[in-house]
């Protein structure tokens, strides 16, 4: 880089020479300006080879990629297994993707060579190559880096934000695509290219030598330079395209001394690979947020088609923001959102006047979401109001799902998917979503069947879910013997099972290896449990899984977290002989569970309100087991029940809890809950409050203490009468919670009881006044919109 | 310049106006006295040709400066603009910069309240002239927005949701037909809005008393979100620039403490964002914690130094002015605001001391 300086640009230093022997053509990833440029580059330059920036193990997939059957976005998957540790001691996988859209310069480059009868061939160093070449946690290895194409360097950094403030433009994108992307269209090839040189030089110059060697840069830049040289010798015009910012590097290595080859480490041959893939718009959106591409690649590859269909420029901007907008203001009616034709019109001569102001041939995507931004929003800017422009910008992304034509490189994961599918006769080519009922213990191929759906979600596939059955992770419903599953295999299911390729190449395998991962991170002991759930729903079983869980169990110091681990291994427990599971480890964390919960359940009875819950379902587990699998701890849980009442600081619902359970160890202890109650009656109004919440303890775990005598209904009465209206509000939900548990029986018999109290007969609790039709309706429409919520959020 | 309080816009940065008239030679919307681009680097900044070289036009909005270029554009169409957001985000300024730089009038306004009238948005009568002459143009009284049309120059309406709902829908017709029809005048009673014409409407979401405009006139603007300014550095610059004018119309010759007024930037904004910048959690208050209130209390502090103390800002009268600024309608606001001083204060003074350390050494004045 020392040749190139502010006074003299790289544009002067890198030759843009139709005549040479290479040709160094920038791109950034997916920019549809670069793509149409590189084409009309090619047609001048008339290459004899084409070299293109990518791992050079994936060179077969070419063709496969150019196949007319390919349908875009799709991509390149590598994988790459460090089991010799090369990269770190852990010995971890690694995979990545290398997406192509139709905009993309490097497919359009591959796809001139097959129109032009000449090879393409990749130039970088293999995936494990750049992987071992980089430093931790730089390049490649940064975070969860998953792709392959990397424009950080050109989109990040000190250089853009100065050019941003000098240009009044608000982010880096929108500079992008008004000096590149719209006006870069309108440029001859080597206008673009000098400026597109200019640009990358500059942002180079912004970055460290030791930053460049940390990510690999300059090694892989060493390898390309060493591919190019070699290729020379057989081609006499050798056309380049790489990242801008590799340019000057390459040129450097280019024009001076001998390049000698990068030395491969040894990796064996089935440690790493690359599988074509089908892609989609909005994986290729989201991998922007990881500076590998451009944002809205819908909008891109359509502009980008429009270009190449009219073969000129001129109006494809203007013409694809119409469309957008019209498409924006159609979904919007859709969704009942109040935007009028007035409203598209207004926005439309915005985006041209914005594009005026702005000094731009054409409107593109910041002053189409500027006009909608303006016209489509009535009223603030909130998250509410602002729905045209959620939809515009799931618009612009876009929802298309890439296909790969030739199936000669169907990868393993998916084979094997395949495989079972056909096994368990399910219908896995069909678009049309399909149901199979389970009946898991009839046959052997029925639970079989099970395990495979169960692996399938545990992989997180989105093949299949499950809508009828037992749900071990809740306890809910766990003696049902039947599953009903819905499935359907659409595109991202492949995407997503290669996605998984790098833990393994049977589905069994993967998922072997996804929960082992997940109980090696795991520290707390629920979360180790939950795995444990999984592998049993799986039919899967971890090697050295017990010693793990010991470990887990006997570092985490959260009685809560230990509480609910209890909770899932008794539900394993119980159903153990039925799925045909060993349960000796099961067994035997629960007695070590039982055991440190014990010891240790007087740190419980102060615990604040949010977890008051949590505890109070693990102490009536706990009450569950001794009458179960540990009757002989009988007197142990009694006195640590005990100890807890007699804390002098307790939470007043984990203290009902506790006085609750007594009460069903000893009936005598009534008169104990009782008087409990009758200080919280005593007490001040905040005092008072806390009744309420003791009550809901006492009767979540000891709801037939209310029939007993009449006094906790008196008390409870008493507690409600006391109140004002607005300490009334805010003691209610703890009230309601109190009586959730009770059957619809036992309510009416407390109903009854509270009718007596007040002189009225049995039945007349039976009428009420009838409630408004309208606000009735009013009160369901508001459940089922909160349910809804609490869905997504679940989500 | 200096016999006002505040001078209209027009007046006070009248040669930058100039300069900009000068060097203009960009397309006008008709009517207009600036280009779309010059009146952009008015409110934005920039350089401008003159006669002596180039010359800087200082930047007078801070923020979104796309919102700003969409608002000149919308001004230039056929659809009003409506500016929308809390109170003290600079909503009026920005209308009144438009207008200055478009149409060089920033005072034809409407001030809405809950006392506006149908009469006040569109002509009332001089009613000794009614009564000797009739119905006729002299008896006439013209609103803002009659002045408006017949010029071909801005109408701004502040508050417009303070106006009741009715009356507000009073500017669906004009804004529709670009016509005002006053039947007391007979065939002579027909406006018709010449080229240039529009209406910038303010209206704040968070003040007591508003009132939800109608569908109808909605479609008939262009909204905008004036948001408060996100960036504390900038803050800190505003509050910086509108003491030391005010403190110049005010003739207060004290230098401003830009420490001080950091540290009232990183308050207001925190507390406006609910979390400092460590990342530790803060009650947000319910007063309105705005830039505007943010200078404020900053121009409070130095007119009290440059009154009654050495000239020095002091801290005491720092936090006490802050108190007042933020503890107006809600009792709770009191403790929000001391638990400030005891989570962020406190580990700002520990951490980096200095003018962090004097400033938690006031909060005994929170009570």
């Amino acid at each position: 880089m020392e040749g190139i300086s502010q006074n003299e640009p790289a544009s002067a230093v890198i030759p843009f020479d139709l005549d040479a022997a290479f040709l160094l053509y920038p791109v950034r990833h997916h920019s549809p300006a670069c793509a149409y440029q590189l084409i009309k580059t090619a047609e001048l330059y008339r290459p004899d080879v084409i070299l293109i920036e990518g791992p050079e193990n994936a060179n077969e997939l070419i063709p496969v990629l150019t196949d007319e059957r390919t349908r875009l976005p799709a991509a390149i998957y590598y994988y790459y297994k460090d089991k010799k540790k090369h990269i770190s001691p852990e010995g971890e996988d690694f995979r990545c993707y290398y997406p192509f859209l139709k905009s993309s310069p490097e497919y359009n480059a591959m796809a001139f060579a097959k129109k032009s009868g000449i090879p393409a061939f990749f130039i970088d160093l293999p995936y494990s190559e750049i992987l071992i070449n980089t430093k931790h946690d730089k390049g490649l290895l940064k975070g969860d880096k998953h792709s392959y194409a990397d424009d950080s360097r050109l989109t990040r950094g000190q250089f853009y934000m100065a050019l941003c403030e000098k240009t009044g433009i608000r982010s880096f994108e929108e500079f992008w695509e008004k000096y590149f992307e719209i006006e870069g269209l309108y440029k001859t090839p080597e206008e673009f290219v000098r400026a597109m040189h200019t640009y990358c030089a500059l942002a180079r110059k912004d970055t460290p030598a030791e930053e460049l060697k940390a990510d690999a840069t300059l090694i892989r830049e060493q390898h390309m330079a060493f591919n190019i040289k070699e290729a020379m010798k057989i081609y006499k015009r050798v056309l380049v395209v790489t990242g801008g910012f590799h340019s000057p590097g390459l040129y450097e290595r280019l024009t001076g001394g001998e390049i000698k080859p990068v030395k491969p480490h040894s990796v064996p041959k089935d440690c790493t690979g690359c599988f074509p893939a089908a892609y989609s718009y909005e994986a290729a959106d989201a991998l922007h947020g990881y500076a590998s591409g451009m944002s809205y690649p819908f909008f891109y590859d359509s502009v980008f088609e429009r270009v190449c269909a009219q073969k000129s420029p001129v109006g494809a901007y203007s013409a694809q923001v119409l469309d957008m907008l019209a498409a924006c203001a159609k979904k919007c009616k859709e969704q009942e959102l109040p935007v009028a034709i007035s409203d598209v019109t207004a926005a439309h001569t915005l985006i041209g006047g914005l594009a005026a102001l702005r000094n731009i041939p054409e409107g593109g995507i910041y002053e189409l979401l500027d006009g909608v931004t303006s016209c489509m929003i009535k009223g603030e800017r909130t998250v509410s109001t602002s729905l045209p422009i959620d939809i515009l910008k799931k618009l612009l992304t876009g929802d298309g799902v890439g296909h790969i034509g030739d199936t000669a490189h169907t990868p393993p994961l998916i084979a094997d998917f395949e495989k079972h599918c056909e096994l368990y006769k399910l219908k896995f080519n069909s678009a049309i979503r399909q149901e199979v009922e389970v009946s898991l213990f009839k046959t052997e191929r029925a639970l079989g069947l099970s395990r495979f759906m169960h692996r399938m979600a545990f992989l997180g596939t989105g093949f299949c879910e499950r809508i009828k059955g037992a749900d071990l992770h809740s306890g809910k419903d766990k003696s049902r013997v039947r599953e009903v599953w819905r499935y359907r295999r659409s595109p991202q299911v492949d995407s997503l099972l290669i996605d998984r390729t790098a833990e393994g190449f049977t589905i069994e395998e993967a998922c072997t290896s996804l929960a082992s991962k997940r109980l090696k991170e795991a520290r707390r002991f629920d979360v180790a449990a939950k795995t444990a759930v999984d592998c049993f729903l799986c039919g899967i079983e971890l090697p050295d899984a017990h010693r793990r869980m010991t470990d887990i169990l006997t570092s985490d110091g959260d009685l809560l977290s230990v509480g609910k681990g209890l909770r899932y291994f008794s539900v394993l427990y119980d159903l153990s002989r039925l799925y045909d599971y060993d349960s000796s480890m099961t067994l035997s964390l629960m007695q070590m569970c039982f055991e440190r919960l014990l010891g240790s359940l007087g740190q419980l009875i102060n615990l604040p309100d949010e977890q008051a819950g949590e505890c109070i379902e693990i102490l009536r587990h706990l009450y569950g087991l001794i009458d179960t699998r540990f009757n002989d701890r009988r007197d142990e849980l009694y006195a640590a029940l005990c100890d807890m009442s007699a804390a002098s600081q307790k939470n007043p619902a984990v203290y009902g809890a506790v006085m609750g359970l007594m009460y069903a160890f000893e009936e005598s202890n009534r008169t104990l809950a009782q008087s409990a109650m009758r200080g919280y009656l005593s007490g001040t109004q905040e005092i008072k409050k806390q009744g309420s919440k003791f009550m809901r303890g006492l009767f979540t775990a000891a709801r037939d203490i209310v029939f007993a005598d009449s006094t906790f209904i008196e008390m409870a009465d008493k507690l409600i009468v006391s109140m004002s209206s607005d300490d009334f509000m805010e003691v209610l939900p703890d009230l309601r919670l109190a009586f959730t548990g009770f059957t619809p029986q036992e309510i009416q018999r407390t109903a009854r009881a509270v009718a007596e109290i007040y002189g009225g007969s049995g039945d007349s609790i039976l009428y009420e006044q009838a409630i408004d039709e309208g606000l009735f309706e009013f009160g369901s429409a508001l459940d089922r919109e909160l349910a809804l919520c609490f869905e997504r959020e679940d989500k | 310049m200096q016999q006002f309080i505040k001078p209209p816009v027009e007046i006070r940065y009248k040669e930058e106006l100039d300069m900009l008239r000068f060097a203009d030679d960009g397309r006008k919307p008709e009517n207009w006295v600036l280009s779309p681009k010059m009146v952009r680097t008015f409110i934005l900044g920039g350089e401008v040709d003159t006669k002596d070289g180039k010359e800087k036009i200082s930047r007078k909005f801070y923020g979104n400066d796309a919102l700003v270029e969409r608002a000149i554009i919308t001004l230039a169409g056929s659809r009003g603009l409506m500016l929308v957001g809390e109170p003290g985000t600079a909503k009026t300024m920005l209308s009144e910069l438009m207008c200055a730089a478009i149409c060089g009038v920033s005072t034809n306004t409407v001030q809405g309240t809950a006392g506006t009238t149908e009469d006040m948005i569109k002509y009332s009568w001089n009613y000794a002239l009614l009564l000797s002459k009739g119905p006729c143009r002299e008896a006439l009284v013209p609103s803002p927005l009659l002045v408006g049309m017949e010029k071909g120059i801005i109408a701004r309406f502040e508050e417009i949701t303070r106006t009741p709902a009715e009356i507000q829908d009073s500017l669906i017709s004009v804004m529709s037909d670009q016509i005002l029809n006053i039947p007391e005048l007979g065939d002579e009673g027909l406006v018709l809005a010449r080229p240039g014409f529009n209406i910038i409407g303010t209206a704040n979401t968070r003040d007591k008393g508003v009132n939800e405009m109608s569908g109808a006139l909605k479609r008939r603007f262009n909204f905008e979100t004036v948001e408060p300014v996100k960036d504390v550095r900038l803050e800190k610059e505003i509050i910086v620039k509108e003491a030391q004018d005010l403190a110049a119309a005010g003739h207060i010759d004290a230098p401003i403490d830009t420490d001080v007024a950091e540290l009232l930037a990183v308050t207001y904004h925190e507390l406006r964002e609910g979390m400092t910048a460590e990342g530790t959690v803060v009650a947000k208050p319910d007063a309105v914690m705005s830039t505007a209130e943010a200078v404020s209390v900053y121009y409070q502090t130095i007119s009290h130094a440059w009154y009654y103390g050495s000239g020095r800002v002091s801290l005491d009268v720092l936090t006490q002015s802050l108190l007042g600024a933020v503890c107006k309608e809600n009792k709770d606001d009191l403790e929000k605001l001391r638990s400030y001083f005891r989570v962020a204060v406190k580990e700002k003074s520990s951490r980096e001391g200095g003018l962090w350390k004097e400033y938690l050494k006031t909060s005994p004045l929170l009570r």
